[in-house]
């Protein structure tokens, strides 16, 4: 039995806190490895160990049975290990070609050979079932194809051990099936895959063994043929989780918001939306998926007042607010809770109670007489922090020092508390713990029943088939359809995403 | 391609090991580690020109703190100094960098003196007309600035850079050309008695400028932290975005705040020219507002700190003074002494945003 990676007894500090405590993490050779596990439970340290970046306090490393100090990355990659990072990082105005050897170009005199590097990319394209155009420039490739240029640096670096983080995050469900595809035929020519995941239906798809890290420990590592998603689960978060369509009450309220023909222009003056009309009832969930960059991002901006209208018009409780400011709109009924939280949700160098301020920051009882009165603003900290329970040592924590889950419930627990009749709701999850995420869920839920009017946008599908009432499908700036959670499957939902519907309809009648 | 993988990644470290000590403890710990490498570099360069480094800065000690006169002499360089630091605090807390303090001094000081010199009016009431003057020219001159940054986005640091050329020149022009005292230097004439501000020791120019510069820096540090529109400011410093979205009306908020630290800009001049020179004199003020600006850099926009930090200055530039008559080094070792004090603050910012311990304040060099 060969094993292509052997991390034994690895041990990670961080100060007082372990990140790894006595992990011990083997994948043989030719198979897809799964590691699982909820955000901090250690897995990103574990592969920065792999890969060199940190080095660990205790424990043994060897690759293809010889055991090794990992110093560097530049030593990883020696040895035949490639990460693919979650985030890419691409040259946009750079072809696939050039992007892939940035750094180690094949010569010819003393000049770029540009007709090897793309013999070379072809090559390896068609010998791994990752097609695509050498030539192209990066910045015109769909999100799915970005990846496989990705895939390919690595490739050409000479990896036979490939890491790939969180992979299928931006992906379709068609993409997703094509990568595993991609996948499967790097085991068959002898190739080891370690696929980082928390999306546990992919695992079970794709993985032949599966290790689960709980709270820097290893909980175990099972063949995936026999264990169960619940049970996977179950071992991730240390209890049972449901996955279940949340139950409700029909929504008959009235129009809350309206959308009527919205377009906008992104910040290259570029269109990115396109005639979108939405209306969301009070009491109920208007779900939006669509694949990440296809207009949910501008579409909360310009209800929120943060992106200008350029034609059609917005009401918000019977009040226009098309090209209102922020301030105004908030006014008038909204609760944002932003997708990017770091960027826009919080301000992370100062107190959770300050955090808390924000948007209420000129109004009574917070505010008297343009007076900041702290006492109050920390005692209602405290209550939310108790009622969302943010684990925070106390109020006058910094958002910082947080966890993204709780960094998350700090955002939620401000916009939430404000009881308006309208909820934007952004990518509640993203980054969030399955345990947290159950937590977030029941909020919203709670939300809804008491009656406020909910868009949900998320890229998340299966956080949307839970909650949403009604589902619309965005892409290429434009609502593409509307379907019934209850009704509808994930292929149903992934052709719309994909921007396929109309020619598969077309193809269908 | 999302950008939230900080988020994500982060929540690897522990909370625990981010915490650190608290910010304004390590706030000071940077400071006091910037200016003992500046004085060892500082030591570095005396070394060369042949002197002793302990006697150069036992000299200087001494002509900054020797007598009362000499600390006098230090309080009377710190003066504009806190001033123009108050300025700065008001431009970095809001998330802008206002480099033009130097120009609204030179405008502001002008001002002053010209209502000064050339009105006859009641004592206190002539103090307050020219002090108002000197305001009023700072907020003048970083109007085009802060429209401009308003309206259009366009970068301050570039517009108020330039401003500030065209105040020194400007100013010299009316001092030589239009205002010239007949028979003597590039100065005007003096201004009335009347303009004059309350001097706090007899034998010193040292003026109740310095209670002004304290009691603003005082008033920064209390607004930023109690008032609903000092959040709001320091929120938009924090993080713009942030600020924008949860209401804050940054652009009108943007323009205000430049204009507020172009106001104090001029208060500094105006306390200048009324307290200590008592006229307008060509290059009055050489480097008062970049001092100014450096000092607040140092303490990081915490206008507390950055009066500690610019006494250190005033100090440094009223003991160059004994230090450049009793030994061979110059009084250009300061300027390399601050050079080195730059150099270490903005090798420090860029550590900290590598690291990732910034996306808090955003100063865009």
């Amino acid at each position: 039995m060969t094993y292509a990676i052997e991390m034994q007894a690895i041990t990670k500090r961080f100060g007082t806190l372990a990140a790894n405590k006595d992990v011990t993490f083997s994948v043989r050779r030719g198979e897809i490895h799964a590691l699982v596990g909820e955000n901090g439970a250690g897995k990103t340290t574990l592969m920065n160990v792999l890969f060199g970046l940190h080095q660990p306090d205790e424990g043994v490393l060897a690759i293809n049975g010889r055991t090794v100090k990992m110093d560097s990355p530049r030593t990883a990659i020696a040895l035949g290990l490639g990460m693919v990072h979650q985030h890419f990082k691409l040259v946009p105005s750079l072809t696939v070609a050039e992007n892939i050897f940035l750094g180690m170009e094949m010569t010819r005199n003393g000049l770029i050979d540009r007709k090897a590097q793309s013999a070379k990319v072809a090559e390896l394209s068609s010998a791994f079932g990752l097609h695509v155009d050498p030539e192209r420039r990066v910045m015109d490739l769909s999100v799915g194809i970005e990846q496989r240029v990705e895939i390919l640096k690595v490739l050409v670096r000479g990896a036979e051990i490939i890491i790939l983080d969180e992979p299928t995050a931006v992906l379709t469900p068609q993409e997703s099936r094509d990568l595993f595809r991609i996948l499967r035929s790097f085991t068959e020519k002898g190739m080891t895959v370690v696929f980082i995941s928390h999306h546990l239906t992919e695992v079970m798809e794709v993985s032949d063994t599966v290790t689960v890290l709980r709270d820097g420990q290893v909980v175990g590592t099972k063949p995936t043929r026999e264990l169960t998603e619940d049970e996977l689960v179950r071992m991730m978060v240390g209890r049972d989780v449901s996955f279940a369509r949340r139950e409700r009450q029909p929504a008959n309220g009235g129009t809350v918001l309206n959308l009527s023909e919205v377009c906008a222009r992104d910040d290259r003056g570029l269109p990115t939306l396109r005639d979108v009309s939405v209306e969301v009832r009070a009491g109920e969930i208007v779900g939006v998926v669509g694949v990440d960059g296809n207009g949910q991002t501008e579409l909360a901006e310009v209800i929120s007042g943060l992106r200008p209208v350029s034609y059609g018009t917005i009401s918000l409780a019977g009040t226009a607010l098309e090209n209102a400011d922020p301030l105004t709109i908030r006014k008038s009924g909204l609760s944002h809770v932003p997708g990017n939280r770091l960027a826009r949700g919080v301000d992370a160098s100062a107190s959770i109670a300050s955090n808390i301020l924000m948007g209420r920051h000129q109004t009574a009882p917070w505010v008297r007489r343009g007076i900041v009165r702290w006492s109050y603003v920390r005692e209602q900290a405290g209550k939310l922090i108790r009622q969302f329970e943010i684990r925070a040592s106390s109020e006058r924590a910094l958002v910082k020092t947080l966890s993204g889950g709780n960094m998350q419930k700090v955002v939620l627990a401000r916009e939430f508390s404000q009881n308006m009749p309208f909820l934007l709701i952004d990518q509640p999850t993203r980054g969030v713990d399955i345990g947290a995420m159950e937590g977030i869920h029941d909020e919203i839920m709670r939300q809804r029943n008491s009656g406020a009017a909910i868009l949900l946008i998320s890229v998340q599908l299966d956080e949307i088939l839970k909650l949403a009432d009604r589902i619309l499908v965005m892409f290429g700036g434009r609502i593409v359809g509307e379907v019934d959670p209850e009704s509808t499957t994930e292929d149903e939902i992934g052709f719309l995403m994909a921007g396929r519907a109309s020619s598969e309809a077309k193809v269908a009648s | 391609m999302t950008t939230d993988s900080s988020a994500t990644k982060s929540s690897v470290v522990p909370a625990a090991d981010r915490k650190g000590p608290p910010g304004w403890a390590e706030g000071l710990i940077g400071q006091l580690l910037a200016i003992a490498l500046s004085l060892v570099g500082g030591a570095v360069i005396i070394l060369m020109v042949g002197e002793n480094p302990l006697h150069v800065f036992a000299t200087l000690l001494r002509g900054a703190f020797g007598s009362t006169d000499r600390i006098a002499g230090s309080l009377l360089q710190a003066t504009p100094i806190i001033i123009c630091g108050v300025a700065a605090c008001i431009a970095l807390r809001g998330g802008l960098f206002n480099i033009g303090v130097e120009g609204q001094l030179y405008l502001g000081g002008f001002a002053a003196a010209w209502v000064g010199f050339s009105f006859a009016m009641p004592p206190v009431i002539h103090v307050v007309v020219a002090v108002a003057a000197a305001i009023l020219a700072g907020c003048l001159w970083i109007l085009i600035p802060a429209l401009f940054r308003a309206k259009f986005g366009t970068n301050e640091v570039v517009t108020t850079i330039l401003a500030n050329y065209i105040a020194v020149l400007l100013t010299s022009y009316l001092t030589i050309s239009v205002f010239k005292r007949p028979g003597g230097w590039s100065e005007t004439d003096p201004i009335a008695v009347t303009a004059r501000l309350p001097q706090l020791l007899p034998d010193s120019r040292l003026n109740i400028g310095l209670f002004i510069g304290i009691g603003l820096a005082i008033g920064l540090h209390l607004f930023l932290r109690h008032t609903s529109a000092g959040y709001a400011m320091g929120a938009m410093g924090a993080n713009p975005k942030f600020a924008e979205y949860g209401g804050v009306r940054t652009r009108r908020n943007v323009f205000l705040i430049l204009l507020a630290s172009g106001a104090v800009g001029g208060l500094a001049g105006g306390v200048e020219t009324l307290g200590v020179h008592h006229r307008f004199m060509e290059g009055f003020a050489p480097g008062f507002g970049f001092d100014g600006v450096i000092a607040a850099l140092l303490a990081n926009g915490n206008p507390i700190g950055m009066i500690g930090t610019a006494l250190f200055f005033g100090a440094l530039r009223a003991g160059s003074l004994l230090m450049e008559v009793e030994t061979n080094a110059s009084r250009e070792i300061i300027t390399v002494i601050q050079a080195f004090i730059i150099l270490c603050v903005s090798a420090q910012i860029l550590i900290r945003r590598r690291s990732g311990r910034t996306g808090e304040r955003r100063w865009k060099f």
